[in-house]
């Protein structure tokens, strides 16, 4: 009988091979942005015939640029952690009333996307035409009320439309507080006051410091709010720079790699700061425990309260949507409504205009196939991490997890800038962009399917393997069935984020691979408002008719799993 | 000890296992004989279930042999490793590891169906299993439909139902509530013998080893402290730490009195007295210490007739606790713990304190 040798089993091969193709995803467009960052010689030629530093020498003379990339960054941070606080605190910890429903209402800005907030908002703060301002003059002010096209405004929409994280993460430490800590101050004899400054503070400070530091990077990264509100006035910050410098004539690619270095580097040691104080910093609030969170009668405050939280979806999610809807079903927008001005001409050219149609149908196309190719890779890809207990599991994590800490504009960057000299010819078609896609989810992917994964007992497949089945029998038999909900959860989820992509898209798509996202934005700079906020009203139908099957599922399967 | 003429089912040579640095088990060797029951005892972190988990191969050594019938399933110096998949045995989990999107029919056929067998015979052979754990009435329920003990039941049925060489258990009966427990573990030892499987048996738990072994090997800290039958183990342990882990016992510490050894006897000059007990072949040096159960002192207000191992002693603490009572006594400057039907003495008052030199046990150090 022939021996068996140690290593080379089913999983083995499966896992050697998953790891080099998540290696190759997100590690071959790295080295070709670093390769073009150091580059300092002849920028065409391929590979560089000098390498150096000087590009990166090169970024302090564009200190205006660092300057408002802080600024929005900064001002963007500071509004949504005060909103996330806010919000947190008063819809874990205060009896205001329908807190369930603003809750579930807090995700909704964040399915918006920032670019939707972003026009939308455009409409109404612009200096001159924004409906606001029209109607600030109508009742006899002067000039205007609100400029949505400077800093504040740009970091305004930010924290609307990207904030949310900043509530989760609040909210989470809040939740995982045990109440006893606070009633056991209370019992000592110490006020409410005291309690409040003496022990709850404490205790959620290094969860709002994380989630401040968090959010911080994520305003570092950001792209479409300073896009669609930046780019009129010229005011540009790091990320729609470097977009700028590789869309011009002549491109700076070197200059742009510089930048989109520097980016992710910044990047890279915000979160690990992020971690430091995460891990370092937490008492015992987070034990992975979750506490029914003691619930403060706050008496009339709750009222003011109450306001705060309408305020907050009014801004992000009311105003926006009825802005859009009202603006396309107008021949010209205006803050004004007139009978002679109503038409349904925008959406029935966004649903024949071959440019409109082909996007979406381009979009729907790749966000099928990102997703079913999607769960399948990450799927595997998690099995590796957390299952197979193979050697260098825990590198294929880093490598996974990698994208997470850079931009996704700058990942397209690097991308477009490998697959361009690549043998086989895939730059400017849907192939890439279903690459690049399935690279920059990898995180989302595969934190999703872990998540349900690592709640299904190891021994449930152990067992299967006593049982004498086989590799492949086993997981078609067991894991997948029980990761099933996890993995549709999955599904949706990298369908919806493919479908509202914008950040890497808009690098890589061609004049015959044109999608959604970056054609809404086209759109906005090159042809009508009004068609505009049509097809951004359509886009935004498709994702919440997603969202709402995803939510039915987890429903259905949250369900399963507690009965 | 009578050696068995078969060969034995399952050998373990100097097995070593690592979790990343940190040896978990460091050089552990025994045989199973056919049809045996062995059981793996220790606290937790003693390295019994990576042991078990080694033989089941769901954990890779990093050095020994493990061989099955008599053919390698593990060897370093070979380099085999066979999957686990294809050792042919089967396990019963700590968590019964029920797959919830099955029924219990579909869960007990699983090892039949991977085996390809007929419709047919799957149905029969399943029947069969489910009527001897007497789960059939439940043929077709959901398996998260069913209780912690009917879990249990089916996960014994699917263990046993493609009939392995060898039966595994992690543990099964830990996380029933203790009566169940108890009920479960005459269960499973009349069913052992029924089938006649050869098993390695996982616990942590006193009782459920001395109750269903053949023969148990007690570990500590990824090696093995003492290999023996319940009885043995119980009565002659063989260190402090066996002696202890095994139930509770006292442990008399003193200098050997060689002067007053007799009859086979040895003497130990303690806190409280001159002891005589048992060495069993062990070593006698200078510094002895003897190991006494707590249910073997016997504690009486009148003197006893026997002439050894007689002494004077004050009851400290006297308390009632059900099944039995448990009496504290000073004994010189050591306290002594004993536990027996009696009637509960007044403490402080004085009684006298005896025990058979035979159940007086030499450790060694």
């Amino acid at each position: 009988m022939r021996i068996p040798r140690l290593s080379f089993s089913a999983p083995a091969i499966a896992g050697a091979l998953v790891a080099v193709i998540a290696g190759l995803l997100v590690l071959y467009p790295v080295a070709y942005l670093l390769q073009a960052a150091l580059n300092v010689g002849d920028p065409e030629a391929r590979p560089p015939t000098e390498y150096g530093f000087e590009n990166f020498a090169g970024l302090l003379n564009y200190p205006q640029i660092i300057l408002n990339t802080l600024t929005v960054s900064v001002a963007a941070a500071a509004m949504a952690l005060v909103f996330g606080f806010l919000m947190a605190w008063i819809l874990t910890r205060a009896n205001v009333p329908g807190r369930r429903f603003f809750e579930q209402a807090m995700v909704v800005p964040y399915y918006l996307t920032p670019l939707l907030g972003a026009l939308a908002w455009s409409l109404l703060g612009t200096p001159e035409s924004g409906f606001l301002n029209q109607v600030y003059r109508a009742l006899g002010g002067s000039d205007y009320l609100i400029n949505i096209n400077s800093a504040y405004g740009i970091a305004w929409v930010m924290a609307l439309f990207e904030g949310s994280v900043a509530f989760v993460m609040i909210g989470a430490v809040m939740k995982s507080m045990d109440p006893a800590l606070e009633e056991a101050s209370q019992v000592m004899g110490a006020s409410r006051w005291r309690t409040m400054l003496r022990v709850t503070l404490p205790l959620v400070l290094p969860g709002v410091l994380g989630a401040a530091v968090f959010v911080f990077a994520e305003m570092l990264g950001s792209f479409a709010a300073a896009l669609v509100l930046g780019l009129p006035d010229r005011y540009y910050v790091v990320t729609t720079a470097i977009y700028q410098l590789t869309q011009q004539y002549p491109p700076k690619i070197p200059l742009a790699a510089a930048m989109g270095t520097s980016l992710f580097v910044v990047m890279f040691v915000t979160l690990f700061i992020y971690r430091r104080i995460i891990t370092a910093g937490s008492y015992v609030t987070i034990t992975g425990k979750a506490f029914r969170p003691r619930v403060n009668d706050v008496g009339r405050l709750r009222w003011l309260l109450l306001s705060v939280c309408v305020f907050y979806l009014v801004c992000s999610v009311v105003l926006p949507l009825l802005t859009l809807l009202y603006a396309s079903i107008q021949k010209i927008s205006t803050a004004f409504p007139a009978a002679s001005n109503f038409t349904t001409e925008h959406f029935y050219k966004a649903f024949t205009m071959n440019a409109a149609t082909t996007a979406l149908g381009n979009s729907l196309w790749l966000g099928f196939w990102t997703a079913t190719l999607g769960v399948t890779l990450m799927g595997l890809i998690s099995w590796i991490i957390y299952r197979s207990r193979l050697p260098g599991s825990n590198i294929i994590e880093y490598i996974v997890m990698f994208p997470q800490s850079v931009p996704r504009l700058i990942f397209a960057f690097g991308m477009m800038w490998a697959w361009l000299i690549f043998p086989i010819p895939i730059y400017g078609t849907l192939w890439l962009l279903l690459i690049a896609y399935l690279t920059v989810f990898l995180p989302l992917g595969v934190r999703t399917i872990s998540g349900v994964m690592l709640q299904i007992d190891k021994s449930l497949e152990e067992c299967a393997q006593m049982c004498g089945a086989g590799w492949g029998y086993r997981i078609r038999t067991v894991t997948v069935p029980l990761l099933w909900p996890g993995l549709i959860a999955a599904w949706l989820l990298l369908f919806v984020a493919s479908i509202r992509e914008l950040g890497a898209s808009i690098l890589l798509m061609g004049p015959h691979s044109k999608v959604i996202t970056p054609s809404i934005v086209e759109s906005w700079f090159a042809s009508s408002t009004e068609l505009t906020a049509a097809m951004a009203l359509i886009q935004t139908l498709v994702v919440a008719i997603a969202v709402s099957i995803l939510l039915a599922v987890t429903r259905r399967a949250t369900a399963h799993i507690t009965d | 000890m009578a050696e068995t003429a078969r060969k034995p089912h399952i050998e373990v040579k100097d097995l070593h296992i690592h979790y990343g640095e940190v040896p978990a088990v460091r050089g552990v060797s025994f045989d199973v004989a056919p049809g045996e029951q062995l059981t793996l005892l220790g606290p937790s972190g003693c390295g019994k279930t990576t042991t078990l988990r080694a033989i089941a191969g769901l954990e890779q050594p990093s050095a020994g042999d493990i061989r099955i019938a008599g053919a390698p399933v593990y060897s370093s110096a070979s380099r085999v490793n066979i999957p686990a998949e294809k050792r042919g045995l089967s396990m019963v989990f700590q968590s019964y590891a029920i797959w919830p999107h099955m029924t219990v029919f579909e869960n007990v056929a699983y090892g039949l169906r991977v085996r390809r067998e007929s419709a047919a015979q799957i149905a029969e052979k399943v029947d069969r299993a489910l009527d001897m754990v007497q789960m059939r009435p439940y043929r077709d329920r959901g398996a998260s439909q069913l209780s912690g003990g009917q879990q249990q039941r089916v996960a014994l049925a699917r263990a046993f139902v493609f009939q392995p060489s060898v039966l595994l258990f992690d543990e099964p009966l830990s996380n029933l509530d203790a009566k169940l427990r108890a009920d479960m573990r005459i269960e499973l030892r009349e069913l052992q013998h029924r089938l006649g499987i050869t098993s390695v048996y996982v616990t942590h738990d006193l009782e459920e080893a001395l109750a269903m072994s053949d023969r148990i090997i007690v570990m500590r800290d990824g090696l093995i402290e003492q290999i023996g039958s319940p009885f043995d183990i119980y009565n002659h342990p063989r260190n402090a730490f066996v002696a202890d882990f095994v139930g509770s016992a006292n442990l008399i510490r003193g200098w050997h009195r060689a002067d007053l050894d007799e009859d086979g006897l040895i003497a130990l000059e303690g806190p409280g007295g001159t002891v005589y007990g048992m060495a069993h072949g062990r070593p006698v040096g200078d510094a002895l210490t003897f190991s006494v159960r707590t249910v073997h002192f016997s504690l009486s207000v009148q003197k006893p007739m026997s002439e050894r191992n007689v002494w004077p002693v004050c009851v400290e603490r006297s308390v009632f606790q059900g099944d039995f009572t448990q009496m504290n006594v000073a004994w010189g400057d050591q306290r002594l713990t004993i536990r027996g039907t009696m009637e509960p003495l007044p403490e402080g008052s004085d009684a006298w304190l005896t025990v058979d030199p035979k159940r007086v046990v030499l450790l060694e150090e």
